[in-house]
């Protein structure tokens, strides 16, 4: 079923849908109000109405995330929520609300920046109820044991993507990227019972030996151009880990323990995900992650996508690529964008980075 | 820090400074202007020189005599103060940096290291003079602390973070939420607030000194006076003829930016604000024969103020309104001394760039009905995207609202690679010409 389709099922159901935009953002609480998030990242949109109001230096994820909107592809959702991303996000939340006067409510989210710190946790913790307050207001309040109901279903759709990515890197599962980013990328609007329920079905269809290929871990925003996964597949890469922003980068690696509390919960689970240069988390702290990935994976090296215009990755990615080598881990970094396909040129540098690889 | 260090930064701040900049500004030859569109220029900007030139030449002696912090400009500096630091604003060098011609320059070195083209050139320029030394002031102190706040943009921090990491500076960092609807909550100015407690200890740490309550009184009301001073200069541009244009504000906004809370800023602004009153007195115009009443939004283009400034004039237009000088008159009534870390985090919290489009279009509005505008220039500037991400629709609803003209221009504040004179001149001009029916 497409994800349109899916998204009026679930509207039928009796659940509210979402367009959120990238990147972080309390899905639990969203699931705990009975409403489905349907992720905007890279839409098939072009950008002819966008550029009406938005500068030809703005990334392709804002750009076409407002084309889509002005054209009319997001009629499925009753709300739009904009996580405080980066300074772009910002301003397009604030844009399409105040200026392009969109009708359906939109809401906001701030993460902090002040570190993994206990203000930062009060301060969340206070932002999840004030949302929590608007949701009520737009999809009703919290049923008695929504809360942790939604938290549980969190946790497993965090073990279903965990034990995936762990298949791979074990060299069980007999996917190619394509299919494995297809796969992991339904989590951005199928809701979290049923993205469980296809994760698993995605690994017994593809249990078994891995295809061959050279083992590379992928750090950026997304996987883009949309080709560029069955592009590694044709260079036979077979992507064993990554820290991809609407993939990797956005459940935690370990089970944690967790407080009782279920705000304070879900205030600790976002502040326990993997380190982000959207979060201001320091580059020591992403190299570190990217390289114990890359030694627990046996990945030969590290292909860095720097996504175009995107400023928080474009900051934190040449003192990344030195982190990098200076731990003798080989890496290159190159510039994509979206769209269909990749440029030939990019497609040369990542063969001759694999032909250099030892 | 020494006791040599800290004569040596003493004789030359009491001494030698004063010294050489009088025998400087006595040697300078008087060049001719030729034939001039602008008015008289403001006399006080011969004091600015001196001020900002004796800021920059003493900063290279305040290594190792003073504390020496870099800070955004939206950082609440009345803190540092309070420790006796000496504070460099790496905006405002870059923009003196843009405004000598030398952005492309230092954005290269940056970009050679890895840099892309894309990002904020004001960061280019800084990671770019780190990496390189070039800077047209000789030379930057190495700061012992990084002070910094996202309140302009995320931008900032990323770039701090990036100089903090690459330097090994210890970095203090407030995260004021972005505003997106309403005034802010109590939890917003809460969360700020206690950042700017924790600080406190942090800076002790760092700078070795003891936080004093008094000092840091005697600040606040220097930088509440300073702001006030700044905002009644920036007032005097509502009179017709305006007597300085927004040109001059942004020449004029260093001290209120780099030297706020200091006694040397409000004694600046107490002789240009009696200049600019004595002007309103005697209808002295900036622009002879203004015609039009302008509007510019976003950042100056520093390396174009000159020839700009001269075509507004040659049309008649003068600009008398700006969003980035506002910023630092804005916001500095929130600070109160009987709450001053609450109302520090109001300050910096609610400043225009960490607010909504609605308010910035409502600030906007008023700003162009306070200063009788009949016209605006975007200057959309390509590296800086909090700024300009929304103004195509700022410029429509402001049309409707004001019944206004405008112009788009794309730029950027230092980095003159991507403009084209002779387009912005072309652009411009049919503008003007529009104006005038
Ligand atoms: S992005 Fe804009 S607001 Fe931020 S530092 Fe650069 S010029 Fe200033």
């Amino acid at each position: 079923m497409g994800r349109t389709a899916y998204l009026q099922g679930q509207k039928a159901a009796g659940r509210k849908v979402a367009a959120v935009w990238p990147a972080r953002y309390p899905a639990e609480l969203l699931w705990a109000h009975g409403v489905c998030p349907a992720e905007v990242w890279d839409p098939p949109a072009g950008q002819a109405l966008a550029g009406a109001h938005l500068q030809s230096y703005v990334c392709g994820i804002v750009r076409q995330g407002l084309e889509l909107l002005l054209s009319g592809g997001l009629t499925t959702a009753d709300i739009l929520l904009f996580p405080h991303t980066c300074d772009s996000i910002q301003n397009l939340g604030s844009l399409v609300r105040d200026l392009v006067h969109e009708p359906r409510p939109c809401l906001y989210f701030y993460p902090p920046r002040s570190g993994r710190s206990e203000r930062a946790a009060v301060y969340l913790e206070a932002q999840l109820r004030t949302l929590s307050a608007d949701l009520t207001r737009i999809a009703g309040p919290l049923r008695d044991g929504a809360l942790e109901g939604a938290l549980a279903l969190g946790n497993g759709r965090a073990a279903a993507l965990r034990h995936m990515y762990d298949l791979r890197a074990r060299g069980a599962l007999d996917a190619s990227n394509e299919e494995f980013y297809g796969a992991v990328r339904t989590c951005e609007y199928l809701w979290p019972e049923d993205a469980v329920l296809h994760l698993e079905a995605f690994m017994k269809t593809h249990a078994g030996r891995p295809r061959r290929g050279v083992p590379l871990v992928l750090s950026g925003v997304l996987p883009a151009p949309s080709d560029l996964a069955q592009r590694l597949d044709g260079l036979s890469v077979a992507v064993v880990e990554d820290d991809l922003l609407a993939c990797g980068r956005r459940f935690a690696r370990a089970l944690l323990p967790e407080p009782g509390d279920p705000w304070r919960a879900m205030a600790a689970r976002l502040l326990a995900l993997p380190p982000c240069s959207t979060a201001g988390d320091s580059v020591e702290d992403r190299a570190s992650f990217l390289a114990e990935q890359v030694e627990r994976t046996g990945g030969r090296g590290v292909l860095v996508l720097a996504l175009k215009f995107c400023e928080p990755e474009l900051f934190q990615i040449p003192s990344l690529v030195d982190a990098m080598r200076g731990r003798g881990i080989p890496v290159l970094a190159v510039e994509t964008e979206l769209g269909n396909s990749a440029p030939a040129g990019m497609m040369t540098r990542v063969e001759a980075f694999l032909e250099s690889l030892p | 820090m020494t006791l040599g260090m800290e004569l040596r930064y003493r004789w030359m701040k009491d001494v030698a400074l004063p010294v050489l900049l009088k025998a400087r500004e006595r040697n300078r030859r008087k060049g001719s202007i030729g034939e001039s569109p602008l008015g008289p220029p403001l006399e006080s900007t011969r004091s600015l020189k001196r001020l900002m030139t004796r800021h920059y030449a003493l900063a290279r002696y305040a290594e190792g005599a003073r504390p020496v912090a870099w800070v955004t400009s939206g950082a609440p500096v009345e803190l540092l103060r309070a420790f006796g630091c000496y504070s460099v604003y790496p905006e405002n060098h870059a923009a003196l940096c843009g405004a000598r011609r030398m952005g492309p320059e230092i954005c290269t070195r940056a970009e050679e290291a890895g840099f892309s083209r894309d990002l904020c050139s004001y960061a280019r320029v800084d990671l770019g003079h780190a990496l390189s030394g070039l800077t047209p002031v000789g030379r930057l102190p190495r700061p012992d602390v990084l002070f910094c706040t996202n309140n302009i943009c995320q931008t900032i921090l990323y770039w701090f973070k990036e100089l903090s990491h690459r330097e090994g500076i210890p970095l203090v960092l407030f995260d004021t939420p972005f505003i997106s609807v309403g005034e802010g909550t109590p939890e917003v100015f809460d969360y700020v607030a206690g950042q700017i407690k924790d600080a406190v200890p942090a800076l002790e740490r760092i700078t070795g000194r003891e936080f004093r309550e008094d000092r840091f009184h005697e600040v606040l009301r220097s930088s509440i006076r300073a702001s006030a001073l700044w905002g009644e200069v920036l007032a005097t541009m509502r009179h017709r003829p305006a007597p300085m244009t927004v040109f001059d504000a942004f020449v004029h906004l260093a001290p209120v930016v780099s030297l706020r809370g200091l006694p040397s800023c409000e004694r600046y602004y107490e002789g240009l604000l009696a200049e600019l009153q004595e002007r309103v007195s005697r209808d002295v115009a900036a622009v002879p024969g203004e015609r039009h009443r302008l509007m510019w939004d976003n950042i100056a283009i520093w390396f174009a103020l000159a020839p700009l400034s001269r075509l507004f004039a040659e049309h008649g237009c003068a600009g008398v309104a700006g969003t980035y000088p506002n910023a630092w008159a804005e916001t500095n009534h929130y600070l109160d001394l009987a709450d001053p870390f609450g109302s520090l985090a109001k300050t910096y919290a609610l400043i225009f760039l960490n607010r909504g489009l609605d308010y910035r279009l409502g600030l906007m509005e008023a700003m162009g009905r306070d200063y009788q505008v009949d016209g605006l220039v975007l200057h959309s500037a390509r590296s800086c995207k909090p700024y300009s991400v929304g103004q195509y629709d700022l410029r429509r609803s402001l049309a409707g609202r004001l019944g206004i003209k405008s112009v788009v221009l794309e730029g950027d504040m230092t980095d003159f690679r991507t403009w084209s004179e002779e387009q912005a001149r072309t652009r411009l001009t049919a503008f003007f010409e529009s104006l005038d029916g």
